[in-house]
């Protein structure tokens, strides 16, 4: 078998692997969609996650931030939700580039997941979540910086 | 990285710091700093991925990160693998016990 059909078999075998995303195994986000964490505003950062398909806004998810952030270079974010939700994603338009984080909850998980970002300046915090089902869902919150973090 | 882990009705919450810069790329050009941050975090008990998240620039520096997960059969002094890995490729792996 030459180097070249070896390579390409390699490549199937990995793809097959990839294909059915389960949530067993780890997903990369990065590398999945790359273009995602390049978008500058956040409708063009959803597009690129979870395409285009309409966003649900939903109280099912809660999203917990501060209505006034005194320090922009650390704001806690706390998400919970008891939904059956497939991943995650936090977004703002704060910052040059609009994608902070994708959470991938597996199967059966907790959804109770706090983290802390940085904000340069007053913006809408938007959680976008994709449900087992396929709807996309979301929730957002405005967050007021007094004092821009992210280096600013 | 520090974390902590604590059991409680087959519950673990764990609080997990990471040092590291976090810098993007406009923030490393400012602090004229290589851009340096974690890409993804890992953890994984009993051989199955329990917390997974794929991270930028615009998460805070040394990051903290809260989260649960369900360990029915999990007891006191167990151990799970938390794994980062940095905008260089780099993985570390880390063992923390559940209190």
């Amino acid at each position: 078998m030459d180097r070249r059909k070896f390579l390409g078999v390699g490549i199937a075998a990995f793809a097959a692997i990839i294909a059915p995303t389960t949530s067993l195994k780890a997903m990369d986000f990065r590398a999945e969609k790359p273009k995602a964490w390049d978008a500058v505003d956040s409708a063009t950062a959803i597009k690129e996650l979870y395409g285009s398909a309409a966003l649900t806004e939903t109280a099912d998810i809660k999203l917990k931030a501060p209505k006034l952030a005194e320090n922009g270079g650390s704001i806690p974010i706390n998400i919970k939700s008891k939904m059956d939700l497939e991943s995650i994603a936090v977004f703002q338009d704060a910052n040059p580039r609009s994608t902070v984080c994708v959470f991938t909850v597996p199967k059966n998980g907790i959804i109770n997941y706090d983290l802390r970002m940085k904000m340069r300046k007053t913006s809408k915090v938007r959680v976008v979540a994709k449900g087992r089902d396929g709807v996309l869902y979301t929730v957002n919150q405005n967050v007021e910086v007094s004092i821009g973090g992210c280096g600013g | 990285m520090r974390a902590k882990a604590k059991l409680k009705k087959g519950v673990v919450s764990v609080k997990a710091m990471f040092k590291n810069p976090m810098a993007g790329q406009e923030e490393a050009e400012k602090k004229k700093i290589k851009p340096q941050f974690i890409t993804q975090i890992i953890a994984e008990s009993a051989g199955a991925v329990v917390y997974e998240v794929t991270t930028g620039g615009f998460v805070s520096k040394n990051p903290l990160f809260k989260f649960q997960f369900k360990a029915a059969d999990a007891k006191k002094g167990d151990k799970f693998e938390i794994a980062t890995t940095t905008n260089d490729g780099k993985t570390v792996t880390k063992k923390v016990k559940i209190k």
